[in-house]
């Protein structure tokens, strides 16, 4: 399988198709157990200490839970994105370049949470949570975004407003983004390309308009049918 | 509307054992306290109320002339657990990290940090107060020291409960973003864990206070040998001015001490920051 450069897409199935363990093995976050996996043409499963940090620096990842500092401003939640182009030194000191702090303040701006900026990240919202955690990404201008169920735990009109913000980030800078969800509408909805897993296995790849009635019901609509 | 709960099981064995516990408990008081009554030596209490006549009025009657010298001994006792938290504040740092079980990644390593900890709690004060006077001589540097030490197997546990409990999904997110070691410490684990560093130390400091209040006893500074020399001599109009003074100066810092850390709990940024370089202050010295 092969994911190109500005595509958004979609990976839907249901709890323990295996989604995460697909979008994390992009990071290594978890490592697979054999296979070939490249990125920018470069086999990622034998990366190890300097090389595997250089990857993550490029794949940024959204999570479940934001993964915020709680007792840490929304500041500097979101300058820590350029952990992976600071030295030890500088950043323990908090001494990052003026590009680099404009460069945060300027992504907490495209996703209208910079009146936040000086607030500890546990006084805000679960949305602008997610929100932050979208700006942290950003400032670590990454080439590709992996998104592990980014609205598992929103509301339904925040989970649009977030999705509508990875969407436009997808289009306006031509980042790649690979979205873990589990509502197959959402998917239609934002996706360019929709992958369905069930079992640790890809059982449907192809653009949105390929998704029939047809190819949903044999895939994951009579699954849960049979669970219900 | 009327229904039955269904009966509770074994319920008739339950209360049989119940009750035996009950009268083997009760003749067991019984046992003791005739044990004591029998052997106890009554004649302590004859002229009790004399006895106490002699010291008690005395204790509450302080000999002001000597609040110059019980006071330099209170600023020292203060000081010696001062400086004893002090060392046992740093010291237990890397011991809590390395004591704790996400930190470290072999099992059997982690355990031997672990172990260190234990090893140094078993030590009664008193008992390293006394090695400690042997050493390195009598005097408050003794009992800092002893104070350090104690203190440090405390907080070393206690640090590394703290770490065992943060939120390990920040970790995570800053080794995505492609952090290393170094940077995960300060940014997802210092913020999280430094806070409650420090109000523990704290807390280990109120009880630093009482315990160098005794160390004197053995001859490890601080106002316990006044308190040795004022016994000896009977001189009970000292003793109970330095009794006064140690109430006043022990609970004046807890009160303050709790306050402080209070005001832990809504710790801001900034505070954070100037704990951050404190710690690599004294990292680097």
């Amino acid at each position: 399988m092969t994911i190109n450069e500005g595509e958004f897409v979609v990976i839907v199935g249901l709890s323990g198709a295996g989604k995460s363990t697909f979008i994390r093995s992009i990071n290594r976050m978890v490592t697979p157990t054999d296979g070939e996996l490249y990125v920018e043409d470069e086999n990622i499963l034998n990366l190890k200490g300097k090389d595997l940090r250089r990857l993550r620096t490029k794949v940024g990842m959204i999570f479940q839970n934001y993964n915020l500092v709680n007792r840490s401003s929304v500041f500097k939640n979101t300058i820590s994105g350029r952990l992976g182009h600071t030295g030890t030194f500088r950043s323990i000191f908090n001494l990052y370049p003026k590009e680099d702090k404009l460069k945060a303040y300027e992504n907490l701006k495209r996703v209208n949470i910079e009146k936040y900026i000086y607030q500890r990240a546990d006084q805000l919202s679960g949305g602008q949570q997610q929100r932050v955690s979208i700006a942290r990404v950003l400032t670590q201008d990454p080439k590709l975004i992996l998104a592990d169920e980014p609205v598992a735990s929103l509301d339904p009109p925040t989970s649009h407003q977030v999705m509508q913000y990875l969407k436009r980030i997808n289009k306006e800078d031509n980042i790649t983004t690979i979205v873990n969800l589990h509502f197959i509408d959402m998917a239609m909805e934002y996706a360019d390309r929709i992958i369905g897993m069930r079992d640790g296995e890809v059982v449907f790849d192809g653009p949105v308009s390929e998704v029939s009635e047809k190819t949903l019901k044999k895939s994951i609509i009579v699954r849960f049918a049979k669970m219900i | 509307m009327s229904q039955i709960l269904p009966p509770k099981p074994h319920q008739k064995k339950k209360r049989l054992r119940n009750w035996l516990i009950f009268i083997i408990l009760g003749i067991i008081y019984v046992w003791a306290f005739k044990g004591i009554y029998e052997r106890a030596d009554w004649s302590v209490f004859d002229n009790l109320g004399e006895k106490f006549n002699r010291v008690i009025p005395k204790l509450f009657n302080p000999d002001w002339a000597e609040t110059e010298k019980v006071w330099e001994y209170l600023v020292e006792t203060v000081f010696i657990a001062y400086a004893g938290t002090l060392i046992a504040a740093i010291l237990a740092v890397p011991f809590g990290f390395w004591a704790a079980k996400n930190m470290v990644k072999s099992p059997i390593w982690n355990t031997l940090g672990k172990w260190i900890l234990i090893l140094d709690r078993t030590f009664p004060e008193l008992i390293l107060a006394i090695l400690f006077v042997i050493t390195v001589g009598p005097g408050p540097f003794a009992g800092v020291l002893t104070i350090g030490l104690t203190a440090f197997g405390m907080l070393g546990k206690l640090y590394a409960e703290i770490i065992e409990s943060i939120d390990m999904k920040v970790v995570e997110a800053m080794e995505a973003n492609g952090a290393n070691k170094m940077q995960i410490l300060f940014y997802a684990i210092f913020p999280q864990v430094l806070p409650e560093f420090l109000s523990f130390a704290l807390y280990r400091f109120e009880i630093d206070i009482r315990a160098s209040t005794i160390l004197g006893l053995v001859g490890a500074g601080g106002i316990g040998t006044l308190i040795v020399i004022a016994a000896a001599n009977r001189n009970w109009e000292q003793l109970g001015l330095i009794l006064l003074g140690i109430i006043i100066v022990v609970s004046l810092i807890d009160f303050v001490s709790t306050k402080i850390r209070k005001t832990f709990s809504i710790i801001n940024e900034s505070c954070l920051f100037l704990e951050q370089l404190f710690f690599i202050y004294i990292f680097f010295n």
